[in-house]
Parts: C-alpha cells; sequence; structure tokens
C-alpha cells in the first residue's frame, strides 16, 4: 500500500489522531481513531472510514438485494436476504391494498424456496427492514444460477461505474443481478458463457484484495 | 494414576525450565485464520501442545426468542473440550469446569465486542479443545478474538491472553501442564492492546502484592507477544504481500 | 444465505441435470468426493484422524484405557463409538444433548465397525471377568457438508488403523501401565461403508450438501475385506425398491475397494 491515506488494518489499529470525523467501521477513543473491522482504512479531507473485508449484510434502504422466502403469515412473507435481519415482504405489495386475508392465499405467488430480486424500503434495527417486489425489474427470479459471495467484495464486483460487471456480461452475453446482499444470479443462454460468467465472480471473490484484478479477469474471459 | 515419583526440575541453576524454556519465554504458537467453510469467522491455534479450534455464527436471529435484548446483540460462548484432549478419555457431556470456563471467556471477549449496534441479534462463539495442555482458556480466547475478526464483527480491540505463574519461587511466563500441577500459582490475563484493559483475570495460587504485580505485567507481556501472532494470521489471510510495506 | 431451506432454482438445476447423466459438482453417479485422511493429528490420544470428505471435515480421537467388560462378555474387550456435530460445524448446529439425528449417526458408524469383527476384542483381555482393555473412539464433526456417515466411518476407521495399544498388566488385582510397550491393534478386516441418496430415479454415492438437502431416502451400506455386507441402515422421507437394492448393493461393494486402498495405507 503506497498511499499513506490508505491502509490495511485490523480491529483496535489505531489509524489517525485529530479532528477527523468518524465515518464507517471506525470509532472514537478520546482523540485517536479505531478501526472496528479488518480492511482498508481511508482518510479523506474531514473523515475516516475503513472499507470492509469481510462482513455480514447490513440492510440499507434502497439497496438491490436477491432473497430467500423461508415462511409466511396471513399478511406477510419472510424473506432470508443473507441477514441477521429477516426481510418483511408484505402482502399488501403483491396482491395490492384491497389484499383481504381470508380471499387471497400467500402461497399461490411466492412459496417457500423462491427467489426473488426486491429492494429495502426501510430500516432502523428496532425491527425486521421491510422489503418491496413492486417495480418491473423486481420479483420472482423464474430461472438463473444463484451464487453467494461475500457482501463486502460486491462493490469490487460492480466495478468503478459499473466497469467490472460489464465486462463480464459484454464477454460471456450473461444477465447477471447483483444483490448488495453478496447474492447474485447469473442467466445465460449459452452454457459456456455462464461457466466463465461463475468463474470471473468467483475469481473477484477470492482476488478482490489484489492488484492487476481487472486484467487477470480479463484475460480469463478472452482465454478458449 | 500409576504412582510415579515425579523427578520433575521446574527450574534449574541456570534458570531454564522443564521444557527447556527460560523465565519469560512463551511455548511455540501458530494461528490460522479462516479454517471451517460453513462458520462465518473461524480460527486454528497451536499453543503449546493445545490445539483449539474457534468458531463464530452471527450477528443472527436469537433462537429461544425470551434471550434476545432490544437494545443490543448479545454473546454466547461455548468452550468445550473434545473426548479425546485430554490423557484420561473425558465424558462428552459439559462439565462444570467447561461451563465456568465459558463464562469467564465470554466476559473476557464481550468488552471487545460492539453489540450495540445489532439489537435483537446473538454472536455465537464455539470453542472446541482437540488436544489440552495447560493454558487452553488463554489459547481459547486468542482463537476466538481471530475468529470474531474473521467473520467481521466490529470490535474494539483485539483481546488477547497469556498466562503468567509462579514455579519454584519465581515469575514465570506461561506455564504448561506440568508446571501448572506442580507449581505454586497460576495466572490467566486476557487483554486488550490497544485500550490497554484487562478482561479476563483469574488466580490458582497464593502470591504476595509484589509476585501479584509482577505477574500481571509478565503476563501482559506475553499478551503482547501474542497479539503479533493474531495480527499475522488476519494479515496472511486478508492483506496480499503481508500488509502494509 | 443462513437458512437452510434450498432454493426451488437449485433444486430444479440438481434435479434437471441429473435427468440429463450429470451431477451438479461434475462427478460420476458413482463417485465419492475427494477424500484426504491424516493420521496421528492428535498426538496425546492414543490414535487419530482427520478425514475430509469434500468439504465435510471430521476429527476423531481413540482413547485406549482399562475397564470392566460387559457382563455376559467377560472375555472381550470394550469398543464404544460416539459422534458429535460441533456447533461450529453449521449454522443449524445447536449446541446440547444430542439429537436424533446424531445418536443416529454415531451408531450406525459403531455398527459398521463392530459388525464387521475389525478389532479382535478377545485380544483385548486383561483379566477375564475382571478387566479388560476399552477403545473409545470419539468422532468430532467440525464442518458439515453431507454423508457424515462416510466421513465419521473413515476417519474411525483409519484413527483404529493406526492407533497404538498401550500394555498393562495385573498387579495387586489391578491393571498397571507398562510404559514404553505399545503394540499395534488386532486387526481381521478393514470395513468401508459407502452412503447413497436417491433422487427420484437416480441413485448418487456420497452426496454433497446441496445434494443431500434433495434426497427422498438414503441407505448406508458397510462391507469387509471380503466384500460381504456386514451393515446396512435405510434413511430418509421414502423407500427403495428391491432393484434399487439390489444396484446399491453392487455400487457399495465396488466403490468400497478403493477406499479400502485409502484406507490400508493408515496402518501403523
Amino acid at each position: 500500500m503506497q498511499d499513506d491515506k490508505k491502509r490495511y488494518v485490523i480491529p483496535g489499529d489505531v489509524i489517525t489522531t485529530g479532528p477527523y470525523r468518524p465515518d464507517q467501521n471506525v470509532t472514537l477513543d478520546g482523540n485517536r481513531i479505531i478501526a472496528t473491522v479488518i480492511g482498508i482504512s481511508e482518510i479523506s479531507d474531514d473523515s475516516v472510514r475503513v472499507i470492509p473485508l469481510t462482513g455480514m449484510y447490513i440492510p440499507k434502504s434502497s439497496d438491490l438485494v436477491i432473497g430467500k422466502v423461508v415462511s409466511h403469515t396471513s399478511l406477510s412473507w419472510e424473506v432470508d436476504i443473507n441477514s441477521c435481519y429477516v426481510g418483511i415482504l408484505p402482502a399488501a405489495d403483491v396482491f395490492g391494498r384491497d389484499f383481504s386475508a381470508h380471499a387471497d392465499e400467500l402461497t399461490s405467488k411466492l412459496g417457500k424456496g423462491d427467489l426473488i430480486a426486491a429492494r429495502i424500503v426501510n430500516f432502523d434495527r428496532t425491527r425486521d427492514p421491510l422489503i418491496t417486489i413492486a417495480d418491473r425489474d423486481l420479483g420472482k427470479i423464474e430461472s438463473g444460477t444463484l451464487i453467494k459471495i461475500s457482501p463486502s467484495k460486491v462493490p469490487r464486483l460492480i466495478g468503478k461505474r459499473g466497469s467490472m460487471i460489464q465486462t463480464i456480461e459484454m464477454a460471456t452475453h450473461a444477465v447477471i443481478t447483483i444483490g448488495q446482499n453478496g447474492l447474485i444470479v447469473v442467466s445465460c443462454d449459452d452454457s459456456n458463457g455462464l461457466l466463465k460468467a461463475i468463474n470471473a465472480i468467483r475469481m473477484i471473490e477470492e482476488e478482490a484484495h489484489m492488484a492487476n484484478l481487472t486484467d487477470k479477469v480479463k484475460e480469463m474471459l478472452e482465454s478458449r | 494414576m500409576g504412582g510415579r515419583e515425579s523427578t520433575l526440575v521446574l527450574l534449574d541453576k541456570n534458570g531454564i525450565r522443564c521444557d527447556g524454556r527460560k523465565i519469560d519465554e512463551p511455548r511455540k504458537i501458530m494461528i490460522k485464520a479462516g479454517v471451517l467453510k460453513n462458520a462465518d469467522g473461524s480460527a486454528y491455534i497451536e499453543f503449546g501442545d493445545n490445539k483449539i479450534l474457534a468458531g463464530v455464527f452471527g450477528p443472527r436471529d436469537v433462537h429461544p426468542k425470551h434471550l434476545s435484548n432490544t437494545d443490543t446483540g448479545i454473546l454466547r460462548c461455548r468452550y468445550h473440550m473434545s473426548p479425546f484432549s485430554v490423557t484420561e478419555r473425558k465424558n462428552p457431556a459439559p462439565s462444570r469446569r467447561e461451563i465456568e470456563i465459558s463464562k469467564v471467556i465470554k466476559e473476557a471477549l464481550q468488552p471487545s465486542l460492539m453489540l450495540e449496534k445489532f439489537p435483537r441479534t446473538v454472536v455465537d462463539v464455539f470453542i472446541e479443545v482437540l488436544q489440552a495442555d495447560g493454558g487452553s482458556r488463554c489459547a481459547a480466547i486468542d482463537a476466538a478474538s481471530v475468529a470474531l475478526a474473521d467473520a467481521g464483527i466490529p470490535m474494539r480491540d483485539m483481546v488477547c491472553a497469556c498466562a503468567a505463574g509462579k514455579v519454584a519461587d519465581t515469575i514465570v511466563l506461561d506455564v504448561n501442564n506440568e508446571e501448572d500441577q506442580a507449581g505454586q500459582a497460576d495466572m490467566p490475563v486476557g487483554y486488550m492492546p490497544n485500550l490497554n484493559k484487562v478482561t479476563l483475570l483469574q488466580l490458582d495460587g497464593v502470591l504476595t502484592r509484589d509476585e501479584y504485580k509482577k505477574c500481571i505485567d509478565t503476563a501482559i507481556g506475553g499478551c503482547k507477544l501474542v497479539y503479533q501472532i493474531q495480527k499475522k494470521a488476519l494479515t496472511d489471510k486478508f492483506f496480499e504481500n503481508g500488509g502494509n510495506q | 444465505m443462513a437458512s437452510s431451506v434450498l432454493d426451488q432454482l437449485k433444486r430444479k438445476e440438481i434435479v434437471d441435470l441429473l435427468d440429463q447423466g450429470k451431477r451438479i459438482d461434475g462427478r460420476a453417479f458413482d463417485q465419492s468426493r475427494p477424500l484426504s485422511i491424516e493420521t496421528g493429528v492428535i498426538p496425546k490420544a492414543n490414535g487419530s484422524a482427520r478425514v475430509r470428505l469434500g468439504d465435510t471435515e471430521i476429527v476423531t480421537g481413540i482413547k485406549i484405557q482399562p475397564d470392566k467388560p460387559f457382563p455376559d462378555l467377560g472375555d472381550k474387550g470394550i469398543f464404544i463409538c460416539t459422534a458429535e456435530i460441533l456447533p461450529l460445524a453449521h449454522p443449524d448446529a445447536e449446541p446440547g444433548p444430542p439429537g436424533e439425528d446424531v445418536i443416529e449417526l454415531a451408531r450406525v458408524v459403531d455398527r459398521g465397525i463392530r459388525e464387521s469383527g475389525m478389532i479382535d476384542m478377545s485380544k483385548l483381555v486383561l483379566e477375564k471377568n475382571k478387566s479388560v482393555i476399552g477403545i473409545f473412539a470419539d468422532n468430532s464433526v467440525i464442518d458439515h457438508h453431507g454423508n457424515l456417515f462416510d466421513a465419521c466411518s473413515y476417519a474411525t476407521t483409519a484413527a483404529i488403523l493406526s492407533c497404538k495399544i498401550p500394555k498393562w498388566e495385573i498387579k495387586n488385582d489391578a491393571p498397571v501401565l507398562v510404559e514404553d510397550h505399545e503394540s499395534n491393534p488386532p486387526i481381521t478386516t478393514i470395513p468401508v461403508s459407502v452412503t447413497m441418496g436417491r433422487i427420484g430415479e437416480h441413485i448418487l454415492v456420497d452426496p454433497n450438501a446441496e445434494e443431500w438437502e434433495c434426497i427422498d431416502a438414503r441407505i448406508t451400506i458397510t462391507t469387509n475385506s471380503d466384500g460381504n455386507i456386514c451393515a446396512l441402515q435405510k434413511g430418509g422421507r421414502d423407500g427403495f425398491t428391491v432393484e434399487q437394492l439390489s444396484k446399491c448393493a453392487d455400487i457399495a461393494i465396488s466403490a468400497a475397494t478403493k477406499i479400502r486402498e485409502r484406507l490400508k495405507q493408515t496402518k501403523g
């Protein structure tokens, strides 16, 4: 790490002292700013944060996530969104405001084990996150292969302004839906393209912290 | 158990202990992070002849629900010894000793975790001693702290642990099994190196007030050595080229 | 995701591939996952092994100590086999007394070894009807990715094959340890278990974690070095036809031979 505004840190490492605003994944001890997770520390003009290299997904409003329906009550579905908090999808989101608990059977639309692309509507830690599938690009996922990566690697998979994921999609003709929660659905008519896309995603997950990753991925996509 | 007479020399005239170490020398320590596939975080430690595995799940949903806390996440810890880990086979069911050690380990790790960020969840720490050799609770804490960092649980600091003791009237670092049996005192210490706080402290044996202070200082010196090994375990797994140049 | 509800897309993918003659991880239907066996990993125990079958990982320790014989078996040593799925092995594994799955696992592994006659128990007597040698095999599952039956069986077998039995002499009516006089265990045969799962019409050897979630029924067949079947256990919510059972036996006998060669190499 040449840049001295960026450093590898582990929990407890003192990143810097002084009048900075503590941002993500740091904490203040007196005037020392301390890393709270394993990652890369970043000091910008007025704030300090750590980009995590590990850790689970914490829901954020308007995040796109891939979820798995695990159960339901008479009023909503419970959706596993790969977090310690379970997503709640209200029945009214699918059936409309005139939803009636007696007349409409939830399992007719979504059942246990179904995968959905959803958006986080709101979340505060006092209750479970509310999610929605009421949008054109959301809803039940009918086909494709599901892959799970560490949520902390998602930004690397997307790349600067989507550059990395576009590279993969163009080279393989696959359609890739990336959930911020580390779940990804890959669809491709060509089985070779599908395999390449999956390998590219796995490579990025394993080597996210290495330099030259973009070149390595491009090289792999172009081979055979 | 067989009635063998002990001809063990705990400390010879050159200041060398029964296993060849100097009085301020810890046993050999090795830690590897991320050794299990299912656990959210994990670590394996060899500390002397101790071989211990730590696995972490969480933060996750709490079952049974009545244990969940609306203001903060909770920490659960289970320290367990495999039946084959000790000389005489141990019954697999948890003993009272294991239950007490589970509790003190939990309380050693708790101050380092920022559980208030995850209300209504639990972080589960599972420790399995595959082979025991004296000082296992310290080694367990060392592995557990690495496993917690591996899982990405936000922490104020790492927790490192090491014991000091009194053997042949001398304060020594890192008491081994024979020294524990035949020595005069054993003091395990758990410590947060950046916040400079002691989170585990127990004593088996009798010490004068001066010996007590010396023992704590010696143990903390040992903790700081272990901290470097914990750092290395995490650096090896997560950072390329061994970290910051 | 944390919950073990298998997603429907994955289940469909597995079944579709099977109908095309393929498995989700590319193996042949009668092929086990990569197997790695390491013995002597717990030096303080009398024997030990660490086995990886795919991503499933087991550590097994053997403790040998003098014991009282069972009431009507005064001329035989004792063999006891336990298993525990450690809570760090899987998000759904809970600490506490063993549930029915783990109890079944331990008993199936135990029977596979006991019924094969692998250890000649008559050679483990110190004083008839009073004092015998007890061999305790304890399996700790540390990473659960399907098919614990075979993984624990291979780990226990390897640990037994590579263990060393201390020597005791009876002095004043009690067993006394004689130092530095260890011997190899009295082995008569090498049992090998092969577990198969049925998904629809397809029979798969050594189901991995995802396949395990989809199987309608499973069977574990243990054979000894003669190729004879010495233990059987069927499990799962559905059944097998007689033809399928016949096929399973053939598969088990043939798949066991390669694994037996691997286990032979662990002999002390």
